[in-house]
């Protein structure tokens, strides 16, 4: 286990190094020449128009790239102003009822308004557009990308260097290289040494081809990959080169051979906190207790519904009304509830999901409380009732989650630091995959102190051991079990929170999960928790090498779930066969 | 329960005809979706979008046929997301109701069930949902989008963009793999080289490609590995990801998309099962500038779609059907084109002069009834499919699109996969 959490330990380091801030570039100075400069350009044709593109290229300006960009999905529009001449003008994205917007005026920034000074309004099919053709377009798109490498983002920067050095037009080679003079982000440089070499492969002088080559190389170009090997096969290639390129190919083949294992080892041992994170929750009530919850979808859903309220409590409030299909003395009956907002923002609502964590547990914890007094306590000794009443519950559940918050799936937005990702070697870890990872070994590291650390704990391990020999020795069983299961039901909330993060929330939600949770705590062993850990870990992480190698989605759980019947037929208790309740 | 009242109601409306003058005539439409079950989501919509389309063109007259107005009475069946149930409600309709036509099915596998039905009765069937086409039956109009209506526009639209490599994803069945191959086949006639189409292929024995991309089964969530291999197949720069995942996948193919960093500007998705309505349930904030490719957005800035909205709306809030839901509700191409069938069919019914399903048929295949819809001008064409407009637009954080392209007039070709055949051999 050590070695494993050191793993995790340094890919959680990794998760804190983001992309280093960039000192903004110097905002561009002349802009009303500028903006002149672009309504000609937007006038003019041919061969002036060329020119006056390849001059606003060089003046770096983000008001430009903006208007630039409008103008190649063609949304710059012609006005014709009284005297019949066009002028060029931008809409604004912010419509009024009639679908109309403001328009601005490229040359000089300013609304456009009619001779009685009113601010002019227009559809987007009112006005022409200014027109563009196959060359201005290919042109534009050029002059934005050059534009967009002095952006102050570097991720804009890195996917303008990307477009720019896969053009293969050599021409681009100058810019480059002025550009890597000034570039401070590490990703950035990789970037444009990347785009550099991959110009320089079309170069004539089989020199500078090895070099390119040799380049691409060292710096593992997966993107490249197709543009060496397509060198080294043309016959037209300096056998010289050829020889470079084909090692080069081999040496990056095997540089994607690196990535692809050790990301399906991320991506399994992710998936596998998944499962172990939905699964923990009923290898309590379900190992420990013997109780075959069908119900543990559920809680896995509420968990997930009280992350969506949470959210609507940190924006705009929550409210939902349910009207009953039936009335009472000729009124229809029904029920609602507002909750008003915190209307926050920043990173007040970025931390809405850090509440809804607790929150998360302690509402399905209830839920499970209330399921175990009402229904479960009576049917301890009797499994397969307890199958059938936990199913019941499960569809009333599901129909109560409809009539409260519609069969829709509702949507449950990331915040943004779940949603980034960060990338070593080509290897990327999603925010969100490290944040489970950690997420499992927390909870379960807290169910482990929970139950071998405290005296609840030590009670609980008792009742499940042997009832009827804990009761004498003053243990009150049916109190300790009622605390067990919400327990149990808690933990199945947390996993809803953290699957509203990756998936879908809907009514459903839990019926997706159920089938996964009982294989996990079936494979592990009844009644073992850490028997659920090792289970969880390896079905996670044989099924992504399995889709890995076969390239298929649905062939690796195929195998992976003939896979379990057959180590069940060999081993019926599961990795880690344990004696106690359920299995007296 | 609603049987045992149907004779009742039958006996009503007799007795209401005999005692009224002919002004007051009915003609029976029957309403054929899934009200309960998992389509019942998508379906119920196109149920609502249908009684508003009665009830506007009741409350203008009715549907005239020589010299009388009939009003429509609508017979709605629930289909119950149950493939052969739907055969039996076809059945209940034509033979039964005596409907005059019939308006509905969503999924390719329900229309396929309820086909001999309407050949067997002489039936009329308009079917309003994007479909992968290689069908085409007497007894059936389509005023859905044929592949060639939404799939290789979308395609034509990145191709122009500059794009190169294309990624196919979707869901494991009939209308993902058929369009899946349709422009797999349209990919490489536009000289696109195999190993710039991602996502695998599938060959039968003789070495023929029987399927083309990735595929993924219903409900599926986890999409870590593909999402892995999509982002070294665009490593280059130039790729866009053309995605047929249909139903509740698409929320973690997402969210999996924008962890992973792949932002629209390097690598597109553009979605074909993903409308307004869809959108409503998406985590939009998320997906701002993915592509999307329809006959109809409901952010059109037309004068007709502005009225039909305006309509809708107010409709919504008058009538009284049980089961309508009334709020935060969208309008999206499914429904305009059920909409936009029943206009179609009446003006074709007012040109026949008649409710006969074979004049009916004879005059929307002259090719000269079309009508002004909230996503333009629509003309039944020939072969059972119609002549619109197709949009392509990107998602905006509300859940609506910004038009990006129109293509006015496409017309509707069912049939792709076999004159593809015939001009890759050529080529």
């Amino acid at each position: 286990m050590k070695p494993l959490f050191k793993f995790f330990a340094a890919f959680g380091w990794l998760s804190l190094l983001g992309h280093p801030a960039t000192a903004a570039e110097p905002p561009s100075t002349d802009t009303p020449a500028i903006r002149q400069q672009l309504a000609q350009a937007i006038l003019s044709s041919g061969a002036a128009q060329q020119k006056l593109l390849a001059d606003l290229g060089a003046t770096g300006s983000k008001l430009v790239g903006d208007v630039l960009s409008a103008w190649n999905r063609g949304g710059i529009y012609l006005y014709p102003a009284a005297d019949g001449t066009p002028v060029p003008v931008l809409l604004e994205d912010a419509q009024d009822a009639n679908g109309k917007a403001r328009a601005i005026k490229i040359s000089d920034g300013l609304v456009l308004k009619d001779a009685a000074g009113k601010e002019l309004r227009f559809g987007d099919s009112e006005l022409n557009t200014a027109d563009t053709d196959m060359r201005l377009r290919s042109t534009l798109r050029q002059t934005v990308d050059t534009l967009a490498l002095a952006s102050p983002d570097p991720e804009v920067r890195g996917s303008a260097v990307t477009k720019l050095g896969y053009s293969q037009k050599p021409m681009y080679i100058p810019i480059l290289q002025a550009r890597l003079a000034k570039e401070t982000d590490a990703a950035v440089r990789k970037a444009i040494l990347e785009g550099i070499a991959s110009l320089q492969l079309g170069d004539h002088d089989p020199q500078v081809q090895i070099a390119a080559v040799k380049q691409l190389e060292a710096l593992g170009s997966i993107g490249n990959l197709e543009n060496v090997q397509r060198l080294a096969a043309d016959p037209r290639t300096d056998p010289a080169v050829v020889k470079a390129a084909k090692q080069a190919a081999d040496s990056i083949q095997s540089h994607i051979w690196r990535v692809n294992f050790f990301g399906t080892i991320f991506r399994g041992v992710s998936l596998g906190s998944i499962l172990l994170v939905v699964a923990l929750g009923l290898a309590i009530t379900f190992g420990l207790m013997g109780v075959i919850n069908m119900a543990h979808g559920e809680m896995i859903a509420i968990g997930a519904y009280t992350s969506y309220v949470v959210q609507n409590l940190f924006g705009t409030g929550f409210a939902f009304a349910v009207n009953l299909p039936f009335s009472f003395m000729g009124k229809p009956l029904g029920f609602g509830l507002h909750l008003p907002g915190l209307n926050a923002t920043g990173w007040l609502y970025q931390s809405y999901f850090l509440w809804a964590i607790p929150l998360s547990f302690f509402t399905a914890a209830l839920a499970g409380l209330v399921l175990e007094r009402t229904v479960i306590q009576f049917l301890y000794r009797r499994p397969l009732e307890s199958l059938l009443a936990t199913w019941g519950v499960s569809l009333v559940m599901q129909q109560l989650f409809r009539m409260v918050f519609g069969a829709n799936n509702v949507q449950v937005n990331s915040p943004a630091w779940l949603l980034g990702h960060c990338t070593l070697n080509d290897v990327s870890f999603g925010y969100n995959r490290l944040f489970v990872i950690a997420f499992a070994i927390l909870i379960v590291l807290g169910t482990w102190l929970l139950l071998t650390k405290t005296p609840l704990g030590l009670l609980i391990r008792a009742v499940m051991q042997n009832r009827a020999m804990a009761s004498c020795m003053g243990v009150r069983t049916a109190r300790v079990n009622m605390l067990t299961f919400a327990f149990g039901s808690g933990l199945a909330g947390l996993a809803g929170a953290f699957l509203s993060q990756i998936g879908n929330v809907g009514p459903s939600l839990g019926q997706s999960y159920i089938v996964d949770s009982f294989m996990t705590v079936v494979v592990g062993g009844v009644g073992s928790i850490i028997g659920t850990v090792y289970s969880a870990l390896g079905i996670g992480t044989v099924d992504q090498v399995l889709q890995q190698l076969l390239g298929s989605p649905v062939l690796g759980k195929i195998i992976v779930l003939t896979g379990i019947i057959l180590f069940l037929q060999w081993k019926p208790g599961g990795l880690f066969a344990m004696r106690g309740r359920s299995l007296d | 329960m609603k049987k045992n009242l149907l004779p009742y109601l039958a006996l009503a409306a007799a007795l209401h005809l005999a005692s009224s003058a002919r002004a007051d005539d009915t003609v029976k439409v029957g309403i054929l979706h899934s009200l309960s079950g998992t389509m019942a989501i998508s379906e119920t919509s196109l149920r609502d979008v249908l009684l508003y389309a009665f009830d506007e063109i009741n409350a203008a007259g009715g549907i005239k046929v020589g010299g009388t107005a009939y009003k429509i009475q609508p017979v709605i069946v629930d289909g119950a997301s149950n493939w052969p149930l739907f055969a039996e409600k076809a059945k209940q309709l034509l033979e039964e109701d005596k409907v005059a036509v019939t308006f509905g099915c969503w999924t390719s596998v329900s229309r396929k069930s309820v086909l001999p039905v309407f050949e067997k009765d002489n039936g009329l069937l308009f079917y309003p949902v994007q479909y992968e086409g290689e069908e085409l039956s007497k007894n059936i109009f389509y005023t859905a989008e044929a592949v060639n209506q939404q799939a290789t526009p979308a395609v034509d639209y990145l191709l122009a963009q500059g794009k190169k490599k294309f990624y196919l994803i979707g869901t494991d069945y009939v209308y993902p793999q058929t369009t899946d191959l349709i422009l797999y086949k349209y990919l490489l006639l536009k000289g696109v080289p195999v190993e710039n189409i991602g996502g695998g292929r599938r060959k039968d024995a003789d070495g023929k490609v029987i399927s083309a991309g990735k595929y993924v089964p219903f409900s599926y969530t986890d999409f870590q590995q593909i999402v892995a291999e999509i982002k070294q197949f665009t490593s280059s720069g130039d790729a866009c990801v053309i995605n047929t995942i249909n139903g509740d996948s698409n929320v973690p193919f997402f969210k999996e998309i924008v962890s992973a960093g792949l932002s629209p500007s390097d690598c597109p998705v553009v979605s074909f099962s993903l409308a307004e309505d869809e959108l409503r349930s998406m985590p939009t904030k998320d997906m701002v500038g993915e592509l999307g490719c329809w006959t109809y957005f409901m952010s059109l800035p037309t004068p007709e779609n502005a009225a039909f909205l305006k309509n809708w709306n107010a409709w919504l809030t008058t009538e009284s059907y049980p089961g309508v839901i009334k709020e935060k509700r969208a309008v999206d191409s499914p429904m305009v084109l059920s909409y936009d069938g029943v206009n179609l069919w009446k003006e074709a019914v007012e040109k026949a002069g008649s409710f006969d399903v074979d004049k009916v048929r004879a005059v929307l295949e002259s090719g000269d009834i079309s009508f002004g819809g909230p996503g333009g001008k629509i003309t039944m064409q020939k072969n059972h499919h119609a002549t619109k407009n197709v949009y392509i637009g990107e998602t905006k954080a509300n859940g609506q699109f910004k038009i990006l392209q129109t293509f006015d007039q496409v017309y509707g070709e069912p049939f792709m996969l076999k004159d593809l055949d015939e001009k890759l051999s050529k080529k």
